[in-house]
């Protein structure tokens, strides 16, 4: 059993991190008071973001978010976490307190490449990119 | 641990669901654009790259409204880059709609790259002015809409009561704070962030930066008859309702950054 930790940056089922925990998982998103509050999101994000959850068969799940995971992973015995990727550094920070086996997965990119790009001012990186991205 | 309610009868009575899940908010109005997988399908099955191309710097041109569902995952970039172009024959016609997606994930490189830089001026400021001549907090003329200026405070009401702004008007709006009013940028996207629905970090911030300078090689401006060009009839763009505005680029250039010109 692996428990899919779907956040605020990856609020659908086509992610990866579905395919990558397998058939055999729990679902869950943590809807953290404090996590929102330092967000400084308007009532009207939080609408936009519950209305998504709505639709996708994840369970919510109300409380801090470290807690809550190691409790919920604890309880349905879970091998691993798996977590869709983010640059975010208050999701990231909460991952790595995580007291369980994580996997973050990567979303589909807009890019595919081996070659590490250099992201100075947008018209060099355009240049990299733009055959391929161009390309049906 | 608490598992929360998914199912409702009605769209208000999810609203008033996350109302009595978010009880330190004290404005519950709601913006007409929806959340969810559905919504997202229709709007990308809806999206006009030609049209996008011609007209999307107008405020009533065909723009797809596909960011709140960017940015959260909704929907993927690569997703809708071959949505649009399997809606056309030859891919250099919507050059300028795959340019606007790459800016997101340049933009997300930039923040997986260095998560700090996103908060901090990346590069100093190119106005003659440093960043100590510009003050820290959003005043609250700017916050409610009551600056005096018309169409930028019609741009604004826009913004708190959708939630969403056309980029064009974020632009005027940024470039009005940060160069008109001398703010830091950083307050004017805290702001930003607390109210658009698609309002990310990374987009968002280094969209500011770029307008204030900090990350690009010259401040961002526009003058009243830029607004004339792109604004639809229903924004009040007469002279004596934006007199800051009116005027050349050469002329505005010289009253906002009088220290630039002596630099050679």
């Amino acid at each position: 059993m692996n428990l899919v930790w779907l956040h605020e940056d990856a609020l659908r089922l086509s992610h990866p991190v579905f395919e990558a925990a397998g058939g055999h998982r729990q679902s869950v998103f943590i809807w953290d008071e404090i996590y929102l509050k330092k967000m400084n999101y308007s009532f009207k994000r939080l609408v936009f973001i519950y209305e998504s959850l709505c639709e996708l068969p994840v369970t919510i799940l109300e409380g801090e978010t470290i807690d809550t995971l190691n409790h919920h992973a604890n309880a349905i015995h879970a091998e691993s976490i798996k977590i869709p990727a983010t640059p975010n550094p208050y999701l990231q920070s909460m991952i790595a307190s995580l007291d369980f086996p994580t996997e973050i997965v990567n979303d589909t990119p807009f890019v595919k490449t081996e070659k590490v790009i250099k992201v100075e001012r947008f018209f060099r990186y355009w240049n990299i990119v733009k055959k391929q991205v161009m390309q049906n | 641990m608490n598992k929360l309610q998914k199912t409702f009868s009605d769209r208000n009575e999810l609203i008033d669901y996350v109302a009595t899940l978010s009880p330190w908010l004290t404005d519950r109005s709601v913006s007409h654009h929806r959340g969810g997988v559905e919504e997202a399908e229709i709007r990308l099955d809806n999206i006009d790259p030609e049209g996008y191309v011609r007209s999307r710097n107008f405020l009533n041109g065909k723009i797809t409204y596909l960011s709140p569902y960017i940015r959260h995952g909704i929907l993927t970039l690569d997703r809708v880059r071959k949505t649009a172009l399997s809606k056309i024959d030859k891919p250099a016609k919507i050059e300028k709609f795959i340019q606007e997606l790459a800016w997101r994930d340049f933009w997300q490189r930039k923040y997986y790259e260095d998560s700090n830089c996103i908060w901090f001026d990346i590069e100093p400021y190119k106005t003659g002015f440093s960043k100590d001549d510009y003050a820290d907090e959003l005043p609250d003329d700017i916050a409610h809409g009551e600056t005096g200026v018309a169409c930028i405070d019609q741009f604004i009401h826009t913004l708190l009561d959708s939630g969403y702004m056309h980029n064009h008007t974020r632009m005027y709006v940024a470039a009005y704070v940060i160069h008109w009013r001398q703010i830091k940028w950083q307050a004017g996207a805290r702001w930003f962030l607390h109210h658009l629905i698609d309002g990310d970090a990374a987009s968002n911030n280094l969209s500011w930066q770029w307008i204030a300078s900090t990350f690009s090689n010259k401040p961002y401006i526009f003058n009243l008859e830029n607004v004339r060009k792109y604004a639809n009839k229903e924004i009040n763009t007469c002279s004596h309702d934006n007199q800051v505005l009116d005027a050349s680029y050469e002329t505005l250039s010289k009253k906002l950054f009088p220290n630039m010109q002596s630099q050679p």
